[in-house]
């Protein structure tokens, strides 16, 4: 009886071992931080933190976009929350929005953090009730990214530089 | 009550510690350490490692450290059954991580380590091996491997060299037209490689000793069966065995 308690404990073990090697290989964590970080999100216990948040909204606000992206990606390193995704492309839209032309690189990024943002909040559309936005969703986020990245004839327009970041 | 404590001992050690073991090879035989960074690598077994453990699985089975038909029987529990083919699923990915952890992991050599090893596993699959002497052969193996890679190559891709050893490096990167490049590690990744292999190694030592452990069940099998046969065919068979040559 003892004998097959002990096949079923180390069957269960070293399974759970085998489980936890794949998932290992799989994500590839770069330090024992990030492998903690993303046992939480596998546990379900993942939470953003707040205060680095509220921070980086602080910084965001006064326009100090670069600063305010590295607080968020700090609050959130395992890029699971949406609401935190879709500040970073919001911070990397106005800071790569420019009156003659957009900054390509910034824009890409923020497409890709905006994807995420979509990504992470498929069951519902994704809208951020902030009084200081022009822009409360991510799929209007997107489109404006998306536009600012394709090259038209409007570019040339001298009209351009009459309008407006959001 | 020291047979139930044996039958207790021996079930730790098959169902526990031996998979265990092997999982821990299989997760460290792929770790690198960024040289500049510090950071985990996590290098997936390349195709031809997961070859080249078919390999060293067959190795085993014919040098007698695994035997496959022994723990895998009709009339045993199925329990029993799952938990050993379990044990062979994690020897398997261990011996693919071990070849994954001592060769290099692009360019030129390898290429040369991966058909090194190909070349020895497939001769050693025509040799006469018993499960002492493939353990030693395979040691051996790991070793001389161990050393190409993280004393040897390492050092002449060593950023920390001296002058001499840095223009050698530079020579043979050149007369290779950089078909030699290969990433460098933190000297870290040598450790960890090295209680891999020792991990590896102590495991296959501790599977040859759980296949002694059961030696004289097999020998009463045999000696049982021997006493069934007639005075001609046991006679037979006693020539035959004097006739085996003495390795």
């Amino acid at each position: 009886m003892q004998v097959r308690i002990i096949q079923l404990v180390g069957l269960g073990f070293t399974i759970a071992f085998a489980a936890f090697i794949i998932w290992i290989y799989v994500t590839e964590p770069r330090t024992f931080k990030e492998v903690t970080t993303g046992a939480e999100v596998a546990a379900g216990t993942y939470e953003v933190n707040q205060e680095e948040f509220n921070f980086a909204l602080s910084l965001f606000r006064r326009e100090q976009f670069r600063a305010a992206r590295d607080e968020w990606q700090r609050a959130d390193p395992a890029q699971r929350d949406a609401r935190t995704q879709f500040y970073i492309a919001y911070a990397f839209y106005r800071e790569g929005w420019g009156r003659v032309y957009f900054d390509q690189e910034l824009f890409k990024q923020g497409v890709e953090a905006v994807n995420r943002a979509i990504a992470l909040s498929s069951t519902s559309p994704l809208t951020i009730d902030d009084p200081d936005l022009q822009i409360h969703s991510a799929a209007e986020l997107k489109v404006e990214l998306d536009q600012g990245l394709e090259r038209t004839w409007s570019d040339v327009n001298p009209l351009k530089v009459l309008r407006t970041r959001k | 009550m020291s047979q139930t404590n044996r039958s207790r001992n021996r079930a730790l050690m098959d169902f526990v510690v031996l998979p265990f073991l092997f999982l821990t090879v299989a997760l460290l035989g792929g770790l690198r350490i960024s040289a500049e960074s510090r950071a985990f690598i996590f290098v997936a077994p390349p195709l031809v490692t997961l070859l080249l453990a078919v390999l060293a699985m067959l190795l085993f089975v014919r040098g007698g450290l695994l035997r496959f038909h022994e723990w895998v029987r009709s009339d045993f529990p199925p329990l029993t059954n799952v938990a050993h083919i379990w044990m062979f699923v994690t020897i398997f990915f261990a011996s693919a991580q071990a070849f994954n952890s001592v060769l290099p992991e692009r360019g030129l050599f390898h290429w040369l380590f991966a058909f090194f090893f190909l070349w020895t596993l497939w001769n050693n699959q025509f040799s006469s091996f018993d499960a002492r002497r493939l353990l030693r052969s395979v040691t051996i193996l790991f070793g001389t491997a161990f050393v190409l890679k993280y004393l040897l190559l390492a050092s002449l891709y060593s950023s920390e060299g001296g002058w001499l050893k840095r223009l050698a490096g530079t020579l043979l990167q050149g007369i290779t037209v950089g078909t030699l490049d290969a990433p460098i590690f933190a000297t870290v990744t040598g450790y960890i490689a090295f209680f891999t292999l020792a991990l590896y190694v102590a495991g296959l030592i501790l599977l040859a000793f759980a296949v002694n452990s059961e030696s004289p069940a097999v020998t009463q099998t045999l000696v049982g069966e021997y006493r069934q046969l007639s005075a001609a065919e046991r006679l037979a068979v006693r020539e035959a065995i004097l006739d085996e040559p003495r390795d």
